[in-house]
């Protein structure tokens, strides 16, 4: 950062997230993450501890498809009965059971901490809170925090004594960098290659475009979840007359005359660029929840566990 | 094209350096103020669309700049005040005649027709063309200039201010020799004719006005025509009971309703008579008071609508009349005795006879002959003219007025100037005279009556007196047997006096007057109608003076100390002594009594010379056909073009 940028108040110093994190997850939080936790087991409740299905097919009990035979393939998977009906021979494929990871993506970008920094929190104590359902599932959890690239990693860990590494973790992250999911998501997907649930947790402002992440975790086998942290004020920006724009990550500039005309148009198209991430999950059977500041983190949970995806 | 404000340079000099400092602003960027926002791309989408049209954008901040400059240069244009060098050369010369005649009183219109002519001359006036010059002027009984010939609107605006109505003719003749002498040698001459009525034709002693190649244009005022009026009103004293008088008038319907009209008539402004009459459209009906008597000195006639009837023109409604005023006359009869004389005398109870014989003529009265108004002398003559107006009967001796030549026998009055006061109202023509003689009358000497063989009857005036010379003995006649003689003597005695002669019973407003005064003053005092008092020329013993406001005058003369103290002063011929000596007031009135004025439907057209006077045209009010004007005019178009191109953000 430069002297000038030092005075016109850009750059990352003008990113006005919080220094430290120590209220965030205080004991009020705390609490909540039991009730959390409590809720989710009673919506849940009768699913065996760490019996998350994947996609993979295996040596499972619950039937999941049929594919054709190909030689080598084990003949007691056969399905004799399709056979006798239409004479083809078909292998038949069960979900296998495993213990999956649960990996939390938090977007730690400079818009992420954008205005008071409030999505950046609610990026935390989302993941955090989700984290802490995950551990007292005995899910194996890992949390990762990105911005062009991953930036920061919490190895995964198992059982819910270790939330307060998640705390302190959570708590050390700084908002820095601009946001590229894709590459940061390659590096995420070349750093681990257990696969698992894969919550992304963020603004999904990528000049380079949301899909790309979002791509990378599908064609690389992982369950992307995607909880979209928004901020109602920014569709309503108070600006008027003659101003100079300049992104916040970037840098970049444009020179704008904001009238009612320009804003009016500012929020149809930032209701459109919402509208555009909805249907892109929805198209591609991507769980996604809107999570906007404005909502207490523990109704955005439970709005996660009724969305559904994140628990099975 | 030629620059009337700021030269060239100066414009380019003031162009340039205001320009560059607009330019230099233009160029200085806008310092915006600085934001942050989380994602520039979704803004990005918004500036889409002008970017799809940023060159565009950049040519509208050019236009921007563009729109200032061309600002700029309209104005400093303007200061430079650009005219056509056509336009200079070519401008008009207007003279614009307003008539203030008394029809232009008529309320047809509001507020009335003369409010109406200057509302319309004023707009002329502000539809001048820049190189236009325009005099205004008031056509009435006279033609009045009311300001020179100038280009200056507001000169021009209160010329127009300053045109009063008057109770009078427009003398259109004399008003358009006037503006044809004002626009002789003067290119694009026109004249504008601003009048209602039919203003005759343009003839006056001097032939007929042509109006040459200046432009005539006629704008006609006014649009109904319903109007009563008083168009004959005289009064006169008998001649033989100058206590009693008559009175003859005359009301007219000079519009095309029946008319229901209530005539008063006021003695000293106490009602004589009142009348209700109803006129029918076009009718004259003259009405008779005989053998009025009482003290009255003024008289006036006064019509008042009734019911349903219009008269929108008021200024003829009422008129004015005096009475001539009775005063004692001091006659001095010399005669040895003639009874018939003395016995016409006695008809008139106004005059103040002293009888003498020529003896104490001699020795009592020749020496006071001044105090006398009228001296008979019958059948004697003096060796030294009276100072006095005198009446010869049968003259004889070098005293005689005029040369009495041979006798002739059985004259008769066979020729008669009828005209002459002194012979109204008489029949001389079978008079029958035994003898008398033959009278050589002087150069301006007046031969009222004569035989074949020469005049018998001739007045004239002698060292300022008049005279009247009978060449016969009344005894050897039968005059004194016809009611002509005592009405002739007495003729003659009013003649003397000037009674006769100030025996106006009113004026014509819109002739000059000429008002017998008696002094020899240089001017005397004319209070006006309205109050006004107006000094007025005195020539010969007459003011002179144009009037054109009908009601009741006085005129006050004084005698000047030059004329007091000049031995060789005459008196007035007829004149009131006492009222030479020492001062005095006259009065009179004055009436329009004009049926043309009363008639008041306007006009439609004016033919001038045998042609059709024009339209007004070429006067469109605003429109000053100045350049700077219409620059100044684009320059604030322009101002708010750029001002509603700023704030509805289409230039920035």
């Amino acid at each position: 950062m430069g002297l000038l940028d030092f005075f016109t108040g850009r750059g990352p110093s003008s990113l006005r997230g919080p220094k430290a994190d120590d209220d965030l997850f205080d004991d009020d939080f705390q609490r909540k993450l039991d009730y959390l936790a409590i809720v989710s087991r009673k919506v849940f409740s009768g699913r065996m501890r760490a019996e998350r299905r994947t996609k993979k097919s295996g040596s499972g009990i619950e039937f999941a498809d049929h594919r054709d035979y190909q030689p080598g393939d084990d003949f007691r998977y056969l399905d004799w009965n399709v056979y006798e009906k239409f004479g083809r021979l078909l292998l038949r494929l069960y979900e296998e059971e495993e213990d999956l990871a649960i990996y939390f993506i938090v977007d730690a970008s400079g818009s992420m901490a954008f205005g008071d920094g409030a999505k950046l929190k609610q990026a935390k104590r989302l993941a955090a809170a989700l984290a802490y359902v995950g551990l007292a599932n005995l899910d194996r959890v890992a949390i990762v925090s990105t911005s062009d690239q991953v930036m920061d990693r919490m190895p995964e860990t198992r059982g819910k004594a270790r939330i307060f590494k998640v705390f302190r973790f959570l708590r050390a992250l700084q908002p820095a960098g601009q946001t590229d999911l894709g590459d940061a998501m390659k590096t995420f997907v070349a750093q681990h290659k257990r696969r698992g649930l894969a919550v992304l947790i963020s603004d999904l402002y990528d000049p380079k475009g949301f899909e790309r992440g979002i791509n990378v975790l599908r064609y690389n086998k992982f369950d992307p979840f995607v909880v979209h942290v928004t901020d109602k004020r920014e569709s309503e920006p108070k600006l008027a007359g003659d101003v100079l724009l300049y992104d916040c990550e970037s840098g970049d500039e444009r020179e704008v005359t904001v009238t009612q005309k320009v804003l009016d148009r500012f929020r149809q198209i930032y209701a459109e660029y919402l509208g555009e991430i909805e249907k892109f999950c929805t198209s591609r059977t991507v769980p996604y929840v809107q999570a906007d500041v404005s909502m207490p983190f523990d109704e955005l949970i439970l709005k996660v566990f009724r969305r559904g995806g994140f628990l099975k | 094209m030629i620059l009337a404000g700021l030269s060239f340079a100066q414009m380019a000099a003031i162009f340039g350096a205001v320009g560059a400092v607009m330019v230099g602003l233009y160029i200085l960027k806008l310092r915006r103020r600085t934001v942050a926002v989380p994602f520039s791309p979704l803004w990005q989408r918004i500036l889409k669309d002008k970017e799809a049209t940023s060159l565009f954008s950049k040519l509208k901040r050019l236009i921007s700049l563009l729109l200032q400059l061309a600002l700029l240069a309209l104005l400093v244009l303007a200061l430079g005040d650009p005219r056509a060098a056509a336009t200079l050369i070519k401008g008009r010369n207007v003279v614009v005649l307003v008539d203030a005649s008394a029809s232009m009183q008529s309320t047809d219109v509001s507020p009335n027709r003369l409010g109406v002519a200057k509302d319309e001359v004023k707009s002329l006036i502000r539809g001048m063309g820049g190189a236009d010059r325009m005099l205004i002027a008031q056509m009435d009984a006279a033609i009045t200039p009311l300001g020179p010939m100038s280009g200056d609107t507001s000169d021009l605006e209160r010329a127009v201010d300053a045109i009063q109505p008057t109770d009078a003719r427009a003398d259109f003749a004399r008003a358009l020799r006037f503006a044809t002498d004002t626009l002789r040698g003067v290119e694009n001459g026109e004249i504008v004719v601003v009048s209602d009525g039919d203003l005759g034709v343009a003839q006056d002693a001097a032939g007929m006005v042509h109006v040459g190649d200046v432009k005539l244009s006629f704008m006609p005022i006014g649009k109904a025509k319903d109007n009563v009026a008083v168009t004959q009103f005289s009064v006169r004293r008998y001649p033989l009971d100058k206590s009693r008088y008559e009175v003859m008038l005359e009301v007219t319907n000079t519009g095309p309703e029946v008319a229901d009209i209530e005539l008063s008539l006021l003695g000293d402004g106490l009602l004589v008579d009142l009348t209700k009459l109803r006129l029918q459209p076009g009718e004259r009906l003259p009405r008779f008071y005989p053998n009025l008597s009482g003290a009255s000195r003024t008289l006036e006639a006064k019509l008042q609508v009734l019911g349903d009837t219009k008269d929108d023109l008021p200024a003829d409604d009422h008129a004015y009349a005096l009475l001539p005023e009775r005063r004692r006359a001091k006659v001095l009869v010399v005669s040895s005795g003639n009874t018939y004389l003395e016995a016409a005398l006695l008809l008139d109870e106004y005059l103040e006879v002293t009888s003498a014989s020529p003896l104490d003529y001699v020795t009592k009265y020749a020496s006071t002959t001044k105090s006398f108004d009228v001296i008979v002398f019958d059948q004697v003559t003096p060796a030294e003219m009276p100072r006095a107006n005198a009446l010869y009967l049968d003259p004889r001796g070098p005293g005689s007025p005029v040369k009495v030549e041979k006798e002739i026998v059985q004259p008769g009055f066979d020729k008669i100037e009828r005209k002459h006061p002194i012979v109204r109202f008489t029949a001389l023509d079978q008079v029958n005279i035994a003898r008398g003689h033959k009278l050589k009358p002087e150069p301006g000497d007046k031969v009222i009556g004569a035989s074949y063989d020469g005049a018998i009857l001739v007045a004239g005036t002698r060292a300022g007196y008049k005279f009247v010379a009978m060449g016969f003995d009344v005894r050897e006649s039968d005059l004194p047997l016809r009611v002509a003689w005592p009405v002739l003597l007495l003729n003659t005695v009013n003649w003397f006096t000037d009674e006769d002669a100030s025996y106006l019973s009113s004026f014509r407003t819109g002739d000059v007057w000429r008002i017998p005064v008696g002094a020899q003053g240089p001017q005397a005092m004319m209070t006006l109608p309205g109050g006004a008092k107006e000094q007025v020329p005195v020539h010969e013993g007459r003011a002179v003076f144009l009037g054109q406001r009908s009601g009741f005058y006085e005129l006050a003369t004084a005698i000047t100390p030059a004329a007091q103290k000049d031995p060789k002063d005459v008196p007035a011929p007829g004149g009131d002594e006492s009222l030479t000596q020492a001062g005095g007031t006259v009065r009179f009135a004055a009436n329009l009594l004009d049926d043309a004025e009363s008639t008041i439907g306007p006009a439609e057209k004016l033919t001038v010379d045998g042609k059709d006077a024009g339209t007004v045209e070429g006067f469109h009010v605003g429109v000053r056909r100045e350049i700077w004007i219409l620059l100044l005019i684009a320059a604030v178009l322009m101002t708010v073009i750029e001002w509603a191109t700023y704030h509805r953000r289409i230039t920035v």
